[in-house]
């Protein structure tokens, strides 16, 4: 008797509630086409920080170019994919990756394309210093970036190269199969290893209500269970802080570490970007800081907070 | 568990201010502190959302309550629940009465306390808790003393107490199904309804 080919119950296949995707994986050109629309339409609706986010919009256009237009990357080999498999890692980790010919074009393209946005000069002067920089100065930046170690007085040029980082980190992540992503650690990418700029209540269609968490560097989402902290994983003394009126962003308080991270609704307003509405909602970082809770989530474009 | 916390923290603490941020050094420090000024006027507001679980009966779906503060008290109240989409049994689903649930958290007809209906009162009247225990058990010991069956016809011992049952709660956790064996069937009663049969 194959005992192996009899059909095997599945509750799920009853009904509307199928078990929600583990992970998934970002296509790298819609995801930075849909942040830029997005900083585009908080820049543009009177928001108070308004000109940040116009210079976050070009900077995400040119994100989503150099996606388009860059060089294939070099994947691990399937050996490696495997090992990572076998020990639940990071296929993609950002502790031990080293840039390759592919991530200097990368850095080199948003260098460029950046140099042609109109910024301050503060800005402009450290893209100035990035077009002069050699590879190894690069490679020190790269690896500040995903250590996150941003040294205070050299943020604007460690940005840029988080921004390049992204797109590098986001193309690779596209290429593996979101169904071979395992969970590694709680509140941990598990295509990277790094920590997420924020979570999201999706309404995809069948998964409505689940939460997952974005990752700042490779743009994947991960199901995360909700009212559980991203960053200590316990769920004990979790409650929320809005500020009056915008239910759309709320921080998710933990009292066991005193940290917090933003959730975004999108059943209350469907274009609520990751990192776009992270950096738009400064105000509750503002606030939440004089209450004496730390940010849990990690943005290349709210360094400092 | 992500470990970038000591970091940012070190970054926050080493003060750099608007130079330590990433608008401060892209020279949008004027815009950063001319929103930080406006954002002093917000209010913040703290919700909940809390995990439990469906009263209704013994399917014991996930629930998630939402509080937030009542804008004429202040005080926290429950203003929405809804299916807990992690819950392996329901995946966010309620059925009508458990999506219903709301009204019967708020419902004025909730028993809050003990209530009690005297034999040949028309009326119950509230007691409280000391009273309706001590009740209960007198009335239990008064029924187990005048039926306890200690052996059957041929002499074998049995312990049955066969004229009293217990009802137990359809939403109870295993532990809470354990002790509820333990202090029924330690008694002798036979008939224990705990509704976990869906």
């Amino acid at each position: 008797m194959a005992a192996s080919t009899a059909p095997q119950p599945d509750p799920s296949a009853i009904g509307r509630i199928p078990k929600p995707p583990f992970a998934h994986v970002p296509g790298t050109e819609a995801l930075f086409a849909t942040r830029a629309a997005r900083f585009e339409a908080l820049a543009g609706g009177g928001h108070g920080l308004a000109p940040y986010l116009g210079f976050l919009a070009g900077l995400t256009r040119v994100q989503q170019q150099v996606a388009a237009a860059a060089p294939e990357p070099a994947m691990p080999s399937s050996g490696q994919l495997e090992r990572a498999r076998t020990h639940a890692m990071p296929p993609l980790d950002r502790a031990g990756f080293s840039p390759d010919a592919t991530s200097f074009a990368i850095v080199a393209a948003v260098i460029e394309g950046a140099a042609a946005l109109p910024m301050p000069a503060e800005a402009g002067a450290a893209l100035a210093r990035l077009q002069s920089a050699e590879r190894p100065t690069l490679a020190a930046l790269i690896g500040n970036v995903l250590a996150n170690a941003i040294p205070p007085d050299e943020v604007a040029e460690h940005v840029f190269i988080a921004a390049a980082l992204q797109v590098d980190f986001a193309r690779r992540a596209a290429k593996l199969n979101a169904a071979d992503l395992q969970p590694v650690a709680d509140g941990v990418c598990p295509c990277c290893g790094g920590a997420p700029a924020s979570s999201l209540i999706v309404e995809w269609p069948r998964y409505e209500g689940n939460r997952y968490c974005a990752c700042a560097l490779c743009g994947t989402m991960w199901h995360y269970v909700r009212a559980k902290c991203t960053l200590c994983a316990q769920t004990g003394k979790i409650s929320f802080r809005e500020i009056e009126g915008g239910g759309r962003v709320k921080a998710e308080i933990c009292g066991d570490c005193n940290g917090y991270a933003k959730v975004l609704y999108t059943a209350q307003e469907a274009t609520l970007d990751p990192v776009a509405d992270d950096v738009a909602s400064l105000a509750l970082d503002l606030l939440l800081r004089d209450e004496g809770f730390h940010r849990a989530a990690v943005n290349p474009f709210l360094t400092g907070y | 568990m992500n470990m970038d916390i000591s970091r940012r923290r070190f970054l926050q603490g080493a003060g750099a201010g608007v130079a330590g941020t990433a608008l401060g050094a892209f020279g949008f420090g004027g815009v950063e502190a001319a929103y930080a000024a406006t954002v002093k006027e917000f209010r913040l507001f703290r919700t909940t959302e809390a995990r439990s679980t469906c009263p209704y009966c013994a399917v014991a779906c996930g629930m998630m309550v939402f509080s937030a503060p009542s804008a004429e008290t202040g005080r926290m109240e429950v203003v929405h629940i809804e299916g807990d989409v992690d819950n392996p049994v329901n995946r966010g689903t309620l059925c009508p009465k458990g999506a219903g649930a709301l009204d019967y958290i708020r419902s004025p007809q909730r028993v809050k306390v003990p209530m009690y209906r005297k034999a040949g009162a028309d009326a119950f009247e509230e007691v409280s808790w000391d009273f309706a225990m001590e009740r209960i058990a007198q009335l239990m010991k008064e029924d187990r003393d005048a039926n306890f069956i200690e052996t059957n016809a041929d002499g074998v011992t049995v312990n049955r107490w066969p004229t009293m049952g217990f009802l137990s709660g359809s939403s109870c956790t295993n532990e809470t199904g354990w002790i509820t064996w333990k202090v029924a069937r330690g008694l002798g009663m036979l008939q224990i309804e705990n509704q976990a049969r869906i």
